[in-house]
């Protein structure tokens, strides 16, 4: 006989005029290798059809199933309840608009983060379908995947403190984007440009070295090292004209990240 | 792409906000390293005192460092949890959250309150009542300002502390392999500092 | 009532319908697509592998063509394959892969210099050529003549889709993700865009589109055990069957993979068996070699799941609480093995399983993993039976893979058709006027409407109860073994579930806003009508060939099945209509053996000379 767990879950329908936000209970007995997807689909098939909460991959790389555990947000598919005590409280991620329960709307949040930040290659090269690939070194190639890996689930966002207190700031994520783009030598985007797109309080000034994204992120990426050389680049960028460019020019080169410059 | 936007002021904020930030903490460290000599020997700090007095050097630098504590703090306010409910959201967040450097977030607020008002009468004390001696200091530690020093102190050192930490890591200095190095490097640090501040108040306190 | 139109109307955004939106788009038409889950959600994120395209760069790819990688898709589908679709295809993908390239892939790259790889768990030693340098690298998958998969690291879907959906921004392309499409609007003819339940409010919205495309993925969720993910309920299958006047092609023609792991079924990779770990049972016992003398647990995918499944009808699988499944063990290749060259098995087991490969057994069986059938389109890319109706990816059967798909295939298809359809598309489109119906939007309205209703007032079983009913008869009776007699009893089976759905309940109340039980409803009588097509048409073919394992009809039989399946579904019947159609125009390859997987061949007449095509010809 597994553990019975109490499972204590965040319950608002904001549509629903008859609905409140309150805390609901469900108990459940653990099975051996049972995940938070595993028991939310029991206990909604079996306890309550009304509960809301999103999956789709159920395999941590689709990044729908960001949501609060115990405090902590992180990916319920992959969170094992042997890993969790006895009483396991989950709510949704904050900073998302709530959509009913656990599920929240990621993805208008990340869409509009993506067309703020301009989230592509810029270039003026056409394709040349009879062209053999523009070619680029295996070692560049994988740094790019590396900071490609974030899968927009939210979790550093909603364990921002930045983000929790002011809604417009764009948060890690975006940033790493940003970082992406800026090491790709496809994208033809100068300092200037990501100053322009990122360089205020909403961007990677907002960041107020907390940490909590690192420590949150399902995927383990480097998003605060990335935080640090976009910031640095962009803050020296935003002292052109003010200090002597051949100071600007020496900490621009000292941050490692004179690729476009 | 959009056309180039010009550099706005709000922009270069964050880099002023750095810049006084490190130029403070530069003057921290070496002002209680030079308090820190009365532990040697109060000959050595009155000396010091003389010398920065005769060059007026501590004259001007005392304004200009209110000046910049002042310039620092207006530039950091724009991040501080002043709107309605943010405050709260934050405490709330970092309760559940359960992560180190957000709950240090707040200590550097509270700091930074501390530290804004002590500044200023720490300084104005000082300066009405040249020249700098041990002794003078000394008197006022009896006339009660121990209490002061018992609060000015702790959070002039935490609020610096963490500010270079912070430095670090939001700057990308600090990178994650490195992080716990700096972490206890930077604990370290701050415990020798208040260790010495300790020290230093105690061979005040029983000069006269 | 929220009505919007659109030159193209994508349903689904994943690999494929984010490269049709963009085809269409970047030719300046107004593309909208509706999605379930935000489109960087899809499930084409998942595919870790890698896209096969003859590029060459690679040393082990060298020498690499267009028409090699065409025999091998030919010979992987058991030549059930459009052989013209095929060709079209392996001509298309290095284009393909390269234009990924210029929108932002960081594909993996060539390094010059001496490798260590490794064939069948065996290393050896390949020396890459300097001039190829950052091109773009392969990695090998099975039945493939030479190493030609394109990936990113251990995240090709990802990147790839990651790409596209950035593309798509650029583009501008309107995206109404939760949204779930939920019948076609047509006259018979014409097909004039959808009518969805939008997922935030519960309310309806129409659709018109000159263009509409389907890509909706796989229906991988007729089964209980699938890798395929939880939004992979063949809602576009159904979508297109629910008009009377599609087909669906192949349906029988099913993947399996064996080692899909137990409770989530995410697959492990077959590395583990290759690099020598064992399959063993209930008492720890190490069975494949009693089945496969030689091979053991190296032969192929479809024998190793039969095995597999054989063995735990005799009583020899573990009980679970999420059903039977065997082991595989891994522990004797040592910690270092583990967490370097299979760390992605190491990962999965301790997140997911809670299990140390290095010391503890991992719980498998053999899982659903990909639907080689589909919505029937011509190669362009058009469906049957409707006009300005497309698909694309796997929820289409266009047909390259015939009844078994490669390895990094499928992943390939989904940007490969993407651009073929959605050049086509574009010239369907270009100069092409058509009129929107009213009055057949306000029907599918009111018979969307209608059957929310229903399910409303239904007093029978709920929906989780009949989806369970219908994954366990097809587990059971359409599985990876299939015989007459328990495919007779599975279509029985099924269409009693089908009659049960009738009086549907629901247990939540209707209100605005999310309501998941509610989504499944909807879907779960589709649902059964496409494991009805599925088991309907394999208790008709009456032969072996790929994926699809008669033990009553071992032979591949070429005199009477070089066909593909046709099912049709007739409003108010409760078995599809079954046609069938030439498996391909004309030949390039004449069928013959695989090369593996052995089996007994009965030959087809001789192909006249007239149906023989040389390769190289429409070029």
């Amino acid at each position: 006989m597994g553990r019975k767990l109490t499972f204590e879950i965040f319950r608002y329908a904001p549509l629903d005029p008859l609905s409140k936000p309150h805390m609901q209970t469900f108990v459940l007995e653990e099975h051996p290798s049972m995940t938070l997807f595993i028991a939310l689909n029991m206990i909604r098939e079996t306890q309550d059809a009304t509960l809301q909460f999103d999956f789709c991959c159920r395999a941590g790389i689709c990044g729908s199933c960001g949501m609060v555990i115990n405090g902590r947000p992180g990916l319920a598919c992959h969170t094992q309840t042997i890993d969790l005590p006895d009483h396991i409280s989950l709510h949704p991620l904050p900073v998302f608009k709530l959509l009913g329960d656990l599920s929240v709307d990621t993805g208008t949040w990340f869409r509009n983060v993506g067309k703020k930040i301009e989230s592509w290659i810029h270039t003026s090269k056409a394709f040349d379908p009879a062209a053999q690939e523009d070619r680029m070194d295996n070692d560049l190639a994988t740094k790019i995947f590396e900071l490609d890996r974030c899968i927009e689930c939210g979790c550093c966002v909603a364990a921002c403190g930045t983000a929790r207190m002011r809604e417009d700031f764009m948060g890690a994520t975006a940033i790493n984007r940003m970082a992406r783009f800026y090491i790709d030598p496809r994208d033809n985007r100068t300092p200037a440009d990501f100053y322009d797109l990122i360089g205020d309080d909403n961007g990677v000034f907002g960041c107020m070295g907390l940490l909590a994204c690192d420590s949150v992120c399902p995927k383990k990426l480097p998003l605060h090292d990335q935080l640090g050389i976009m910031r640095r680049m962009v803050s020296v960028e935003s002292v052109r004209g003010i200090l002597p460019e051949f100071i600007r020019k020496k900490l621009a080169g000292s941050c490692g990240c004179h690729s476009k410059a | 792409m959009t056309p180039r936007s010009p550099a706005s002021i709000r922009s270069r904020l964050d880099f002023w906000q750095a810049a006084s930030g490190a130029c403070l903490a530069l003057f921290v460290l070496v002002h209680l390293i030079l308090e820190g000599s009365v532990v040697l020997s109060p000959t050595i700090t009155d000396g010091i005192g003389w010398f920065l007095e005769a060059t007026y050097a501590a004259q001007i630098a005392a304004p200009c460092i209110v000046a910049l504590i002042l310039f620092h703090f207006w530039i950091a306010a724009r991040k501080f949890p002043l709107r309605s409910g943010e405050l709260g959201i934050f405490i709330d967040h970092a309760k559940a959250l359960k992560d180190p450097d957000t709950w240090l977030w707040l200590v550097q607020v509270v700091t930074a309150v501390v530290i804004l008002a002590g500044a200023f009468f720490h300084v104005y004390t000082v300066m009405t009542d040249m020249p700098i001696t041990v002794q003078g200091a000394s008197q006022r530690l009896h006339n009660g300002w121990l209490l002061f020093h018992a609060v000015f102190l702790p959070s002039v050192i935490l609020h610096t502390g963490i500010g270079i930490w912070r430095l670090a890591v939001k700057y990308g200095f600090c990178v994650k392999a490195q992080r716990d190095k700096w972490r206890k490097c930077i604990y370290i640090g701050m415990g020798c500092y208040l260790l010495l501040g300790v020290l230093a108040l105690t061979r005040v306190w029983f000069q006269i | 009532m929220r009505v919007f139109q659109s030159d193209v109307l994508c349903i689904g955004a994943g690999l494929a319908g984010e490269r049709v939106a963009v085809e269409a788009a970047q030719a300046g038409f107004s593309v909208i697509c509706l999605s379930v889950v935000p489109p960087r959600r899809s499930h084409s994120s998942a595919a870790m592998g890698g896209m096969q395209a003859a590029l060459g760069n690679s040393i082990m790819g060298d020498g690499d063509s267009p028409e090699i990688h065409f025999k091998d898709t030919v010979k992987g589908s058991d030549w059930g394959c459009d052989q013209e679709v095929a060709r079209l295809f392996a001509q298309t993908a290095p284009i393909a892969m390269r234009e990924m390239a210029w929108m932002g892939v960081p594909w993996s790259r060539v390094v010059p210099g001496e490798h260590t790889y490794y064939k069948g768990g065996q290393p050896f030693q390949a020396t890459e050529k300097t001039e190829n340098a950052g091109l773009i690298h392969s990695r090998a998958f099975g039945g493939t003549a030479k190493w030609r998969t394109c990936y990113t690291s251990d995240g090709t879907g990802h990147a790839v889709l990651f790409t596209l959906d950035n593309r798509m921004l650029q583009l501008g392309v309107t995206v109404h993700d939760r949204m779930q499409a939920e019948m076609l609007i047509h006259d018979g003819t014409t097909c004039m865009g959808c009518v969805a339940r939008d997922l935030r409010t519960g309310e309806l919205v129409g659709y018109f589109a000159k263009g509409t495309l389907i890509a909706t993925g796989g229906y991988g969720r007729i089964y209980r055990a699938t890798t395929n993910a939880v939004i992979c309920d063949g809602g576009g299958q159904i979508a297109a069957l629910e008009t009377g006047v599609v087909p669906l092609g192949n349906m029988e023609a099913v993947q399996f993979h064996p080692t899909g792991t137990v409770p989530t079924d995410i697959l492990v990779t077959e590395g583990c068996r290759g690099d020598g770990g064992t399959l063993l049972d209930v008492n720890e016992y190490r069975f494949m070699p009693d089945y496969e003398p030689e091979k053991a647990e190296l032969a192929s995918r479809d024998v190793v799941s039969r095995r597999m499944t054989e063995h735990m009808r005799k009583g020899f699988g573990v009980k679970s609480p999420y059903g039977e499944h065997l082991w595989l063990d891994i522990r004797h290749l040592g910690e270092k093995h583990i967490t370097t060259n299979l760390r992605e098995v190491y990962d999965i087991s301790t997140h997911f399983l809670g299990v140390n490969p290095i010391h503890q057994l991992i719980p498998v069986r053999p899982t659903q993993h990909y639907s080689m059938g589909g919505i029937r389109i011509n190669k362009d890319g058009h469906a049957y039976g409707l006009k300005g109706l497309f698909a694309a990816g796997e929820a289409a059967c266009w047909d390259m893979h015939g009844f078994n798909r490669l390895g990094g295939n499928s992943l390939a298809e989904t940007v490969v058709s993407g651009r073929i359809v959605g050049g086509k598309l574009v010239e369907f489109l270009q100069g092409y006027e058509t009129s929107f119906s009213t009055e057949a939007m306000r029907d599918v309205m009111g018979k969307v409407a209608a059957r929310i209703e229903k399910v409303a007032h239904g007093t029978g079983e709920d929906c989780y109860t009949l989806r369970n009913a219908m994954q366990d008869v097809m587990m059971e009776y359409v599985g990876i073994f299939r015989n007459g007699k328990d495919l007779e009893t599975g279509v029985t089976k099924l269409q009693e579930i089908l009659e049960r759905c009738q009086n549907m309940s629901l247990k939540s109340r209707l209100h605005a806003g999310p309501n998941a039980e509610l989504s499944m409803a909807l879907r779960v009588p589709g649902m059964v009508k496409l494991a009805l097509c599925t088991a309907y048409g394999a208790l008709k073919r009456t032969e072996s060939r790929g994926a699809h394992a008669r033990e009553d009809y071992p032979e591949r039989n070429d005199k009477d099945w070089l066909v593909r399946t046709l099912a049709y579904w007739k409003e108010g019947d409760t078995l599809p209509t079954l046609k069938y159609e030439p498996a391909t125009p004309f030949f390039i390859l004449p069928p013959g053996d695989r090369g593996y997987g052995g089996g007994k061949i009965i030959q087809g007449n001789p192909i006249p000379e007239n149906k023989l095509v040389p390769f190289a010809q429409g070029a």
